[in-house]
């Protein structure tokens, strides 16, 4: 008897089927399905490590040789960046198990997906997503410290030469501010730079870079706005 | 009933693999078509014996019946068929935790008439017409499997690459390793060739 038919005589026997092609193409469309959620929230989790470093990349690199790691460290989305490198990995495993993931490096698989990942979260940032998307994490879950919240941590440290909170009333030279801890200082603005868009106005909150003279007393060497430079919207008007 | 040889002869393998959705008979076919040249590949990677090199064969086509409606047309059926006949080699191989040592092939496996020009090769002429199986042997098995598909199965680096599911950059690269280490091992081994 030839091989063959030892073959054939064998999966008679056992009543052998193939699967049916239904199980293959739901099995296709879960791993794209994976790899197409994979992207979108390595994009979500780009978008909002981009608003972080835009509320906070700047301020981080000017507080680097003021203040120790530990501090430092705890200023970094970290959440974010732990979901987007999740993302990413998914992403990468399940392009490898598509029909023909398996002609791309693990090189190439990461540079598309990141690409992707890149390129989603930037318009999903543009379109102000990324903000809203950090508050509803702010607001739903407890546990979690939002970029705003580390922001305030960072610009709420007076010894160290940088204040923070909302102007109550202006005056030459001075005004008056009520920091996030609800403490009421008197800054000294006659030295500072102070960019035109700062309106230096009753209920503006702004952030200060300078020096604290003694208690509840700062004198400023720069002002600025808090949420950063826009370049856009109203300018002070020099006098 | 089983389908004489005349009749699928005029058959191409897609066809075959239709007939066979219909009636079982015809998937013998795609066996008788494809047994030799299969059954040389599990031996050469593997080292087993004609016995064990059988039932990898028959598993491995019991996989590729069960696993029929996968099959993806625009990819050549040979590359699918020597993917599960690899696939099944290697899980075989990592059960038995032995890659048939003991066990030597038959001088006509050795023999390879048809091996590649020096220039391709890149190895001293007196080695060019003969390849033992203590060279191969010595190999990792990833070296092995493309000096083995590309120069005895004849296979493209794109065949290869689907057969072995990896991106051809990575066959090239082992292409270039498994040369050297073979001219090295050779070397090493003062094995003498028959010109």
């Amino acid at each position: 008897m030839k091989n063959s038919e030892t073959l054939i005589s064998k999966m008679k026997d056992q009543n052998l089927k193939p699967i049916p092609k239904w199980r293959f193409t739901l099995k296709g469309m879960a791993v794209g399905f994976i790899l197409l959620i994979s992207v979108i929230l390595g994009g979500l989790a780009f978008s909002v490590v981009l608003f972080s470093v835009q509320q906070l990349g700047f301020d981080l690199i000017t507080h680097m040789s003021h203040s120790n790691i530990e501090f430092l460290l705890g200023l970094l989305p970290f959440l974010w960046i732990v979901l987007l490198i999740i993302f990413l990995i998914l992403g990468m495993i399940s392009f490898k198990n598509s029909r023909k993931g398996y002609k791309f490096s693990p090189t190439k698989l990461l540079i598309i997906n990141t690409a992707f990942s890149i390129l989603l979260g930037t318009l999903f940032f543009i379109g102000g997503g990324a903000q809203w998307l950090e508050n509803v994490f702010a607001v739903k879950i407890e546990i979690y410290e939002s970029i705003n919240e580390k922001k305030i941590s960072m610009w709420s440290v007076p010894e160290d030469g940088y204040l923070s909170g909302t102007i109550e009333s202006v005056n030459e030279g001075t005004l008056n501010l009520v920091d996030f801890n609800n403490k009421e200082w008197t800054i000294d603005y006659q030295k500072a730079h102070i960019p035109p868009v700062v309106l230096l106005e009753e209920g503006e909150v702004i952030k200060l870079r300078g020096k604290m003279s003694s208690a509840g007393h700062f004198l400023a060497d720069e002002v600025r706005p808090w949420g950063g430079n826009k370049g856009f919207g109203k300018k002070r008007k020099e006098k | 009933m089983v389908v004489k040889k005349e009749v699928c002869n005029k058959l191409s393998d897609q066809e075959i693999i239709q007939k066979s959705l219909e009636d079982l008979n015809y998937f013998a076919c795609l066996y008788d078509r494809y047994e030799p040249k299969l059954l040389r590949y599990i031996k050469k990677i593997s080292m087993a014996d004609h016995e064990e090199a059988s039932d990898i064969l028959q598993d491995a086509f019991i996989k590729m019946w069960k696993n029929l409606n996968s099959y993806d047309n625009r990819l050549k059926l040979s590359s699918w068929l020597y993917r599960i006949v690899h696939n099944e080699t290697i899980s075989y191989c990592r059960k038995k935790r032995s890659f048939g040592k003991n066990n030597k092939l038959d001088v006509e496996d050795i023999r390879l008439a048809d091996l590649p020009d020096e220039q391709e090769l890149e190895v001293d002429p007196e080695m060019r017409f003969f390849l033992t199986h203590e060279i191969l042997n010595k190999l990792a098995l990833k070296y092995r499997e493309v000096l083995v598909l590309k120069f005895m199965e004849k296979m493209s680096y794109e065949e290869i690459s689907d057969v072995l599911k990896i991106p051809e950059g990575t066959v090239a690269t082992r292409m270039n390793r498994a040369k050297k280490m073979f001219k090295t091992i050779a070397k090493k081994e003062n094995i003498s060739f028959i010109g």
